[in-house]
């Protein structure tokens, strides 16, 4: 039986820095080839938001020997399927190809990576920055409760800290972005020495890495570019914060300063949301939802990040019900759990849950592909991917109520969003805990 | 490492495609005559189990539309042993998900399970799928008002595919729990079911298990005779009014071709060129070209009988008529002249692609191997698709082309603020603009329209 543990891999460094993870498996002709760039939004400067986002469109826009749009063209024609995605942490780029196909797609891959700055120009950058201005109306600015992530995190993190702006960028900083500043990004943060390139699937290794040297080998090392030192957000006391909204149901977000990405105790805050809310008999699910019917739906999920996270649950109201009514019942829950725990069978459960998901994963050789680069590139350790489930094993009652006494005993952000005009609705609840103050 | 620069005015070019087929179907059957195919891939820890039926919409009963779609909801609301939180805790609680789903042709129950936790997980599915409980709960199916109106006005009155698979709110209303049980008595049983087992299980380990579980499913359904295929309706014009709609939905199309027609391939290829992909004839003209719209993009939905040829999209308001006027061109210059022989290498080459990427995972397997069974293609069918594809000619593509896209069989149908778009529509010079309800029925009074010119 396969585990999750035994996924192959061998990986090197090309002499520019370039670090190269390939992993072969042949079931199906397909090769999803993979490359991250270790830069998102936390390499940004106040004032500059919004750039490692901008630069994932500027990416499509052709490079030196590759015209504006083509690399998605060529890509699509011969069956493949392209995306990039940019996060806090990293921007990634990816195809799954036919596996006939990849030389091809080594050869874009690597045009953009060393030949992008000689196509980019500032009607490139003002076309772009005018589609990522128009985007972040339509996903955030304009969507009920599109803003309350970006609006927790900056209460949490502060403003300062590399977290505390959204991906997306401002308004005002991806309208102040220069062609120097788009540029001065892509030299600093896009050198092979910040990027890993990842082959899963269907190829033979050795003619894989003839071609990787021909097309990654020849673009010049860049910068050396120093990790972020892991940075805790320093909440000292709970915030209640209040956003009308032209929405027809009032939403509350609590969220928790937790630990960052890959540790133990992030996966105890995994499985701990999962116990909270995942299933009709959940333990946040069963009383607001079922039971008492106060609200519409209830989410909370871990956001482990590479240097600091955070714990988060949502909660939607039912009609006329009101949000403090609503953290009430919440709290209510949580103080049961953290003075009685969790039960054994709800930790396996969350565990069932969770080995699926990785399972999930590693069906789809883009899904390998990915979970390989992010180890490499947010943990330096390419081989955690296969010791992921690891992090969640052997988890006893004791531990995970101690890592939740210890998250959920501590100061947190209550954001209220409410539709116009109806402020009684936020939460404004004062909470008493062992030690702690009262809200201000 | 010193090495040569690679000279970036050349794209590389593809290697030979290494032979693309489906990976071996192991081929069973339980005591009680129920099929079980089994592919092997042990990737990953996970195994999908579809049982897929032939108990779609197009077996509900005339006078009762939605049967068949809340039959195949209510399978997960409880048996005898569990009710539905008890069931979907026990799944649950395995990290196995169970969902049950009825569409026009058949009807779908699909298993997900770690192959560690299959022994527990295979007694739940085969229970939900053996037994009905007599909870009736009805749960939300939005659909595109265009689309539903669209199948309604192309499909004669009566025939299923014209109807809402979901039924109406008064049809649903009416049916009775003897409706419902009635229904899974004569269509849910081995004799009309192919179980689908792909990923991290052996026949060895998987055969015995699902032979505890449904080998005693008493072999009473039949498959049922399909109704009578549909007879052809004159083409219209139609608008339903949506007062404020930022854009215009438009569908434009014809019942075309079944599942199981030789021409599957060549209208495949024929599509991917007109509206099939980002560079198809009709996206390059409405979106690249005159910016119309966001996105458009045709299809051929292949079922058990003759399923739609259709063109959608949503499109700016103020150039719904001449949207509209575009597609309707684009189908008639392919209807006319078929294709280049550059877009069928282009289309060709975009397919065969297509088909290598889509056998890789457990879920993709299966989904491609369900369709052998409910539209009666032959086991090998996989097996021969590239060569099919590899030799398809420009006279094939033509010739599908022409015996089914013709336009001036094509009904329009559009959602969209009225009073902005009628006039529009009528300029098309298709005869009158019909005016329909939000539920697709025709509104009865008169509504004058303006032909200009």
């Amino acid at each position: 039986m396969p585990s999750l543990r035994d996924v192959p891999f061998t990986q090197y460094a090309l002499g520019n820095g370039l670090t190269v993870i390939l992993s072969e498996e042949h079931s199906s002709p397909v090769t999803a080839v993979m490359v991250m760039y270790h830069a998102g939004s936390k390499n940004e400067t106040p004032g500059r938001t919004g750039l490692a986002h901008l630069f994932e469109h500027l990416m499509f826009k052709g490079s030196l020997h590759v015209g504006d749009g083509e690399h998605f063209r060529l890509l699509q024609e011969i069956g493949a399927s392209v995306n990039a995605t940019t996060s806090e942490d990293r921007t990634n780029y990816f195809e799954t190809v036919p596996s006939n196909y990849l030389e091809l797609a080594l050869y874009l891959e690597s045009d953009r990576m060393g030949f992008l700055p000689g196509a980019l120009d500032q009607a490139k950058l003002d076309n772009q920055r005018d589609v990522v201005r128009n985007e972040r109306r339509q996903s955030y600015d304009n969507v009920p409760y599109g803003t309350a992530y970006e609006k927790s995190a900056r209460a949490v993190y502060g403003g300062t800290h590399p977290y505390g702006w959204p991906v997306i960028g401002s308004m005002e900083d991806l309208g102040a972005a220069t062609l120097e500043d788009a540029l001065g990004f892509f030299r600093r943060y896009y050198a092979p020495g910040n990027a890993c390139l990842v082959l899963a699937g269907d190829f033979a290794q050795d003619r894989a890495s003839a071609w990787i040297e021909t097309y990654f080998g020849t673009i010049p090392a860049g910068p050396r570019v120093p990790r972020l030192p892991a940075k805790q957000p320093e909440l000292a006391e709970d915030v209640h914060l209040v956003h009308e909204e032209p929405v027809q149901l009032p939403r509350l977000f609590l969220t928790w300063p937790a630990a960052a990405r890959g540790t133990r105790e992030e996966a105890l805050m995994d499985l701990f949301t999962t116990i909270l809310t995942s299933g009709k008999s959940s333990r946040l699910y069963r009383p607001l939802v079922f039971g008492d019917q106060i609200a519409q739906a209830v989410n909370a999920w871990s956001d482990g990040k590479e240097i600091a996270g955070t714990v988060t649950i949502d909660a939607t109201a039912k009609p006329g019900v009101g949000l403090g009514a609503i953290e009430a019942r919440i709290q209510k829950v949580l103080d049961e759990i953290l003075n009685n725990g969790v039960t054994d069978r709800e930790i396996a459960s969350a565990f069932n849950g969770k080995e699926a998901q990785l399972a999930a994963q590693r069906t789809t050789m883009l899904g390998v592909a990915g979970g390989l680069a992010t180890a490499f590139t947010l943990s330096a350790d390419t081989a955690a991917f296969n010791r992921e489930l690891d992090r969640f094993s052997g988890v006893t009652r004791e531990e995970i109520t101690e890592e939740a006494r210890r998250v959920f005993g501590g100061p947190r952000v209550a954001l209220s969003i409410v539709p116009a005009g109806q402020r009684a609705l936020a939460s404004t609840a004062r909470r008493s805990r062992d030690g702690g103050s009262a809200a201000p | 490492m010193t090495t040569a620069r690679p000279d970036r005015s050349v794209r590389p070019g593809p290697l030979p495609l290494r032979a693309v087929t489906l990976p071996p179907v192991f081929r069973a059957r339980l005591s009680n005559g129920l099929p079980v195919w089994i592919v092997e891939q042990h990737r990953a820890p996970q195994v999908v189990i579809t049982a897929v039926m032939h108990c779609g919409a197009l077996m509900d009963p005339p006078e009762k539309p939605g049967t068949a779609t809340l039959t195949a909801d209510l399978l997960d609301a409880g048996t005898e042993a569990h009710d539905a939180l008890a069931l979907s805790e026990g799944v649950e609680f395995l990290g196995a998900s169970l969902t049950f789903r009825g569409g026009l042709d058949g009807a779908y129950g699909t298993l997900l399970t770690l192959s560690g936790h299959i022994g527990e997980a295979v007694p739940l599915f085969a229970e939900a799928l053996s037994q009905l409980t007599t909870l009736m709960q009805q749960k939300d199916r939005p659909a595109s008002v265009a689309t539903t109106a669209f199948m309604r006005k192309i499909y004669p009155a009566g025939h299923p595919y014209g109807k809402d698979p979901a039924g109406t709110e008064s049809s649903i209303a009416a049916l009775t729990r003897n409706d419902i049980i009635s229904f899974y008595g004569d269509h849910y049983g081995p004799g009309c079911t192919t179980l689908i087992v792909v990923g991290d299980v052996t026949p060895a380990s998987v055969i015995p298990l699902l032979e505890h579980s449904l080998g005693r499913w008493p072999a009473r359904a039949r498959i049922a005779v399909e109704p009578p295929r549909p007879a052809s309706v004159s083409p219209g014009i139609y608008l339903i009014d949506r007062p404020g709609a930022p854009q215009s939905e438009i569908r434009v199309g014809v019942p075309a071709l079944p599942r199981n027609t030789p021409d599957f391939i060549p209208a495949t290829v024929l599509n991917r060129v007109l509206g099939g992909q980002f560079s198809s004839r009709i996206n390059m003209n409405l979106r690249e070209r005159r910016g119309y719209t966001y996105g458009a993009h045709s299809s051929f939905v292949f079922l058990k009988q003759p399923g739609p040829f259709l063109v959608s999209g949503a499109f700016t308001v103020a150039a719904t008529g001449e949207a509209a006027g575009e597609i309707l061109a684009e189908v008639d210059a392919v209807y006319r002249e078929g294709i280049t022989a550059g877009e069928l290498e282009f289309s060709r080459r975009g397919l065969i692609g297509a088909f290598a990427v889509s056998f890789e995972t457990p879920f993709q397997i299966a989904a491609a191997l369900q369709a052998l069974p409910l539209y009666g293609l032959p086991d090998d069918y996989y097996d021969g698709f590239l060569k099919l594809l590899e030799s398809v000619s420009l006279e094939d593509v033509a010739g599908v082309a022409a015996r089914v896209l013709d336009p001036a069989g094509m009904s329009v149908v559009v959602a969209g603020e009225a009073s902005r778009v009628r006039d529009g529509l009528a300029a098309l010079g298709r005869g009158n603009v019909t005016m329909l309800g939000p539920d697709g029925g025709e509104i009865q009074q008169e509504v004058p329209t303006r032909v200009s010119g």
